[in-house]
């Protein structure tokens, strides 16, 4: 069964037609045309698919669309306009953290909202919020340096 | 009489009387005498009517009323091995003495019940007994079923002769001595089978009566949430106390305030028995998650409602394993509460923390969230360590979740340690299994 749904997503307000079961992925990518954010397992075992739902992360490939009615969705594409988006963003070209690119969405979507939540995250903080997020290459050693680049600033 | 006479006759007299005293202590109370109230036999009863369906289908055909009774009875999820065709059985039950195999039902008549008479299939919904005149293990509800009356059952009977005779014959049994001797089921039955149809109690309300029929005769709740006695039968003087059964743990569905269903609202019960979820109480999973999927989630809501008032007439009975109160939520940060099992806490964040949230609220969705679940209360961690290996699902009309299995990526180590952690965090008191208790409930799973 089809519903109309009315989301916001990033600061805009965006009807469609869509099955209240849907997840909120396959509304981004295929009927919303944001593909940004990537499929990886569909399981929400990978994170490759974080988005922000009230600022918090999550896995958007579970997530049925009818759950995030009346709550704030931001996505990579606009991760860029919050203060910890901008910052991890910054500190990510730095670093040059990105190797394949492919879990990188999902990364600086997590690491955004941990820079959020914990504007100086240490190590441990920074394990327990991005261990869900896989990255296949590797990348690890440089994502916690950009996340610690991020949080005071430095310049690397 | 010689003095040997009357000394053999006096062991004799003895013998039997202790016979009949063990099997009257062990027996116990049948299902709904705890209600107490003056029986009526059902064609006299006058107030309502508590068997058959509800007052839409009353009209419906006779198929269209057996399919209501034979999904009230749920008679699908246990005759139907996962990926095969319904009904078509050989699902396995494991239990400590061997493993039993469900049968098909379908209308095939080599290896299905094609060729049951009327007669034939009350025998065995009713009195455990198969065409062949061997007897059924009770692992077929029966002493559950016999409440029902014969119309409800040849209903059923008339839904299941409507679908597509299906060829499959279930694997042989595998049960160890003395267990492989159905014979003695006779005197199981005998004992344990109270072999009666519904009577209802004129001193309850109509819809009382309609939710005793459709949660004893065909919902048959008991036959997981009333613990078990020495005969393998249920222990009616702890009903509804809950149990373990095949591998989950059936909570206690007593009225007691702290540990049963006393605090659950009506909307509360409605709604876990409907849609399968209750805010703050949790998802079916495992063998509830089944009857909601494809028994209660069917029911009309007026039958609903008649469980639920039922329900609640079911004197209290302590679970003094667990806690007087669930836990409150844990805090927001990983840093903060407990810091039980470094390992399991590493599982959690990796695998657990997106959907759950480190305070066991879930920012995903309220069918996600820990907090204030039996399971991550329950010292034993039973159903945390059991929804870990199997996964569960949740579909309401508006909704869809899922969890995946991790039965297959995770060791059994690695299960204990991520279970530990999770009631430790989220329960009042964190759970101790080890690899060992992990391999055992994998053990007891139904397949």
């Amino acid at each position: 069964m089809h519903m109309a749904t009315t989301l916001t997503i990033n600061g805009e307000t965006k009807s469609f037609d869509a099955p209240p079961e849907m997840p909120l992925l396959w509304v981004l990518r295929d009927i919303l045309g944001m593909t940004g954010t990537k499929f990886g397992c569909g399981i929400a075992q990978c994170g490759a698919c974080t988005v922000h739902v009230d600022g918090k992360a999550v896995r958007s490939c579970v997530l049925p669309v009818s759950a995030v009615a009346n709550r704030t969705v931001t996505t990579i594409e606009h991760v860029g306009s919050t203060p910890a988006g901008a910052k991890v963003q910054k500190a990510w070209l730095e670093a040059e953290v990105i190797q394949c690119g492919y879990c990188q969405s999902g990364q600086i979507m997590a690491a955004a909202a941990l820079l959020a939540a914990t504007p100086n995250p240490d190590d441990s903080d920074i394990d327990a919020a991005m261990a869900g997020n896989i990255c296949r290459c590797g990348t690890y050693v440089r994502i916690r340096e950009a996340i610690k680049h991020a949080a005071n600033g430095r310049q690397s | 009489m010689s003095g040997k006479m009357r000394i053999l006759t006096g062991i004799v007299v003895i013998v039997i009387v202790a016979v009949a005293l063990g099997v009257w202590i062990i027996r116990g109370p049948g299902p709904l005498d705890f209600a107490g109230g003056t029986k009526v036999a059902l064609a006299d009863y006058r107030a309502g009517k508590p068997t058959g369906v509800p007052a839409k289908l009353e009209k419906a055909s006779l198929i269209e009323r057996g399919e209501y009774l034979a999904k009230s009875a749920d008679c699908m999820v246990c005759h139907t091995k996962p990926g095969e065709k319904d009904y078509s059985g050989g699902l396995a039950f494991k239990l400590p003495f061997g493993t039993l195999y469900s049968t098909n039902i379908t209308p095939d008549k080599d290896t299905g019940i094609g060729n049951y008479s009327d007669q034939d299939f009350l025998n065995a919904v009713q009195h455990g007994k198969r065409r062949d005149g061997a007897r059924l293990y009770p692992a077929m509800p029966y002493t559950s079923y016999t409440l029902m009356t014969d119309e409800d059952v040849l209903a059923v009977k008339a839904y299941l002769f409507s679908l597509p005779a299906v060829r499959a014959k279930a694997p042989d049994n595998t049960l160890s001595f003395p267990f492989n001797q159905r014979w003695a089921m006779i005197v199981w039955s005998a004992v344990f089978n109270p072999d009666t149809r519904f009577t209802p109690d004129t001193s309850k309300s109509p819809e009382w009566n309609r939710g005793a029929y459709l949660a004893e005769a065909l919902a048959h709740c008991g036959e997981c949430h009333t613990p078990r006695n020495l005969g393998f039968a249920l222990d009616n003087r702890k009903k509804f106390a809950g149990a373990i059964t095949a591998g989950w743990r059936a909570f206690n569905i007593s009225s007691d305030k702290a540990t049963g269903l006393g605090n659950w609202s009506d909307a509360d019960l409605i709604s876990y028995l409907s849609l399968g979820h209750a805010p703050g109480h949790g998802s079916a999973s495992g063998p509830m998650g089944e009857a909601v999927d494809h028994s209660f989630s069917q029911f009309a809501p007026e039958d609903i409602s008649s469980i639920v008032a039922y329900l609640r007439s079911v004197p209290p009975q302590p679970s003094s394993d667990l806690p007087a109160t669930t836990a409150p939520v844990a805090p927001a940060s990983h840093r903060d509460g407990v810091t039980a099992d470094a390992r399991g806490k590493k599982m959690f964040a990796s695998a657990c923390a997106s959907c759950h949230g480190w305070s066991g609220e879930s920012p995903v969705s309220p069918m996600a969230t820990l907090t204030g679940t039996w399971a991550v209360n329950d010292p034993a961690a039973t159903n945390v360590a059991q929804i870990v290996i199997s996964g569960t699902r949740r579909h309401t009309p508006d909704s869809a979740l899922s969890m995946p299995a991790f039965g297959n990526a995770y060791t059994d180590d690695e299960i204990a340690a991520v279970a530990n952690y999770v009631t430790a965090r989220f329960g009042a008191k964190g759970s101790k299994l080890t690899a060992k208790d992990v391999a055992e409930l994998r053990e007891q799973t139904a397949e």
